[in-house]
């Protein structure tokens, strides 16, 4: 039977068999089905999202040490955060990292993509993908005990190779100017790759007659580059810059593992604090603050972002 | 004969002008395709090194760390290194524990997110675009915020130091509900309808219809699941405090902080003995993980 015909048959089976009442204990039965298929994840959303979040926004006002009773402070805690210097340094440094990173992660993964996407043969293009979207698939903290290896300052490997070239010792990990620089770094290197992916799938998203137009027309390589690749390129780089940034300014592992946030606090995160504030000196109120700023800080941005979008973004 | 076949068999016919233009073309684009892979190429070796180089030290012996120039191959392939991690930590059980939590959480989270996926793709009830817009919310929602409270609740429900605090509060996943509500959505109503003349409940249509067909978004998820999973660091750094209940990551910080490890051959042998399941994997799954990342951009930054 073909499937309108079905259809067909289908209703009217329903509308003779079934009287109203049935219709109704049927649409009381899919209320109770979809209720029972959504009860996983809804009680999960409750007890680890929903609940957890009111009482962190909650938190954020109390001064509490974990053991003895909060103390409800109102705004103290973010009054607290605007003089507090080290928290200060600490998002300075998360910002910057995030710029740096995003930066790096966004524009290198689009400069790859287009590279690949040129390139004409198959296979060739199938082993740069790869070899560039191998890292991703590392943890974290792998990547940061295996460069903390490599790039130490008198016995490490890549300072021996800097040398041969002429180069001096790097402190990679040692001065804090270039510890911070090696972890923007290590971040792209293990990065960039998903970035990739996300504008080759971009690419070839772009409908191949518009180039064969532009041929005709007599457009040379810089172009077609300029005026079909980058402009239909801009929803994936929107995209890419939203989800980078975001993940930037959560950034914790690599720091936590590489330098501890030194030397001194030079590579010392939001994120890191409140891990110590929480965790370890349990100041849990203000611990509970700092995370509250730092989504307002990332709420901000996003909207920023997408009401900017629309002056840039080339929608077909 | 059709018309391709003719115009082929009258190639020869063609004047030679566009014919060796055509040629120079195709040298030029040839020489074009070099000179845009050779920084590529030499891009990627920046990629592979480090992993090359991780191999070579786990073999090497502590005295040559200090010789120069480095042994880029190993000069001998001796085990000592490997026998070093096996001697300082019960590396097996951190294998074992996060074989256990990432199968556990994957499986989870593909009966889950199927369940909750064919609920708001194809029945109704009320409230189900408020709980799903709320669902929505919650991934923009950075995890820091809820870090305390979940702390409290995992602490309260007795999950501290046990490994089902890796396990629970990632049993479902928002990500994936919404990836399987996509795809349910394009299952046609007539195989539904169907069923139901034969008089099947909703728990056999989810059962018998729509799970056998959603094979590939349930693969693509289960690849997602497994990846972020078997890396997550943060949660176990927070919930677990004895060696016997880590996971691989928390491990290899355990393993650092044991005697005579730090930067030294043993961390390589470890590194390379958690390179070793992670590339199989990425060897094995590396088609479904490309279209998941593409597909979906949201997870595992």
């Amino acid at each position: 039977m073909r499937a309108p015909q079905m259809q067909e048959a289908a209703i009217r089976a329903r509308a003779a068999i079934l009287p109203r009442q049935r219709i109704n204990s049927l649409a009381l039965r899919e209320a109770a089905a979809g209720y029972f298929f959504i009860a996983p994840t809804l009680l999960s959303f409750l007890v680890f999202f929903l609940i957890p979040t009111i009482s962190g926004l909650g938190m954020s006002l109390f001064d509490w040490d974990f053991f003895s009773d909060p103390d409800f402070i109102g705004l103290e805690n973010f009054i607290e955060l605007s003089q507090d210097k080290l928290f200060l340094t600490t998002l300075k440094n998360t910002a910057l990292f995030a710029v740096l990173a995003t930066a790096g992660n966004v524009g290198l993964g689009m400069f790859i993509a287009i590279g690949i996407n040129s390139i004409q043969w198959g296979w060739l293009k199938a082993c740069l993908r790869t070899a560039y979207f191998i890292p991703f698939v590392i943890s974290t903290v792998v990547v940061a005990l295996m460069f903390g290896f490599l790039l130490q300052e008198s016995t490490g490997v890549v300072n021996y190779y800097l040398a041969r070239l002429g180069i001096d010792r790097i402190p990679w990990l040692s001065s804090s100017r270039w510890a911070f620089r090696s972890i923007v770094l290590i971040d792209v290197w293990k990065h960039v790759g998903f970035f990739t992916l996300i504008f080759l799938a971009g690419l070839q998203a772009i409908p191949s007659e518009l180039y064969e137009a532009a041929l005709v027309d007599g457009a040379g390589r810089r172009v077609r580059l300029t005026r079909i690749t980058i402009p239909l390129l801009t929803p994936s780089l929107f995209f890419s810059l939203i989800i980078a940034l975001i993940g930037a300014f959560q950034v914790f592992e690599s720091m936590y593992v590489l330098t501890n946030g030194g030397p001194g606090d030079a590579t010392r995160t939001v994120v890191m604090l409140l891990y110590r504030e929480a965790f370890g000196s349990f100041n849990m109120g203000y611990a509970a603050s700092m995370a509250v700023l730092l989504f307002f800080i990332i709420l901000t941005l996003t909207v920023t972002q997408v009401r900017l979008g629309d002056r840039w973004v080339f929608y077909r | 004969m059709t018309r391709a076949a003719l115009s082929s068999n009258y190639a020869w016919i063609q004047p030679p002008g566009p014919w060796r233009e055509k040629l120079r073309s195709s040298w030029r684009a040839y020489l074009a395709n070099v000179v845009l892979a050779l920084p590529l190429i030499l891009g990627s070796l920046i990629m592979f090194t480090p992993l090359l180089w991780a191999v070579s030290f786990s073999f090497g012996q502590p005295h040559e760390f200090f010789k120069l120039p480095p042994p880029v191959i190993p000069s001998s392939f001796r085990l000592d290194n490997y026998h070093g991690v096996f001697e300082r930590v019960d590396f097996f059980r951190f294998f074992l524990n996060s074989v256990f939590v990432t199968a556990c959480v994957t499986i989870a989270q593909l009966v889950t997110c199927s369940m909750g996926g064919y609920a708001f793709a194809r029945l109704r009830f009320p409230g189900k675009r408020l709980i799903f817009i709320a669902f929505l919310a919650s991934m923009m929602v950075p995890q820091h915020v809820t870090l305390i409270p979940v702390f409290i609740i995992i602490r309260g429900l007795g999950l501290y130091n046990n490994l089902g605090a890796l396990i629970v509060p990632y049993a479902t996943s928002v990500f994936g509900t919404f990836l399987l509500k996509q795809f349910f959505e394009t299952i046609p109503d007539e195989l539904e309808d169907a069923a139901k003349i034969d008089g099947a409940g909703f728990l056999q249509i989810y059962w018998r219809i729509m799970l056998p067909l959603a094979g590939p978004p349930l693969a693509t998820l289960a690849i997602l699941t497994f990846n972020s999973s078997w890396n997550n660091f943060f949660w176990p750094l927070i919930f677990i405090n004895s060696a016997d209940k880590m996971t691989l990551p928390l491990g290899m910080i355990y393993l650092r902080g044991q005697d005579g490890v730090t930067n030294s051959g043993v961390l390589m042998a470890a590194i390379v003995l958690n390179l070793i399941p992670v590339l199989i994997f990425f060897l094995i799954f590396q088609r479904r993980l490309v279209e998941g990342v593409t597909l979906s951009g949201l997870k595992g930054i």
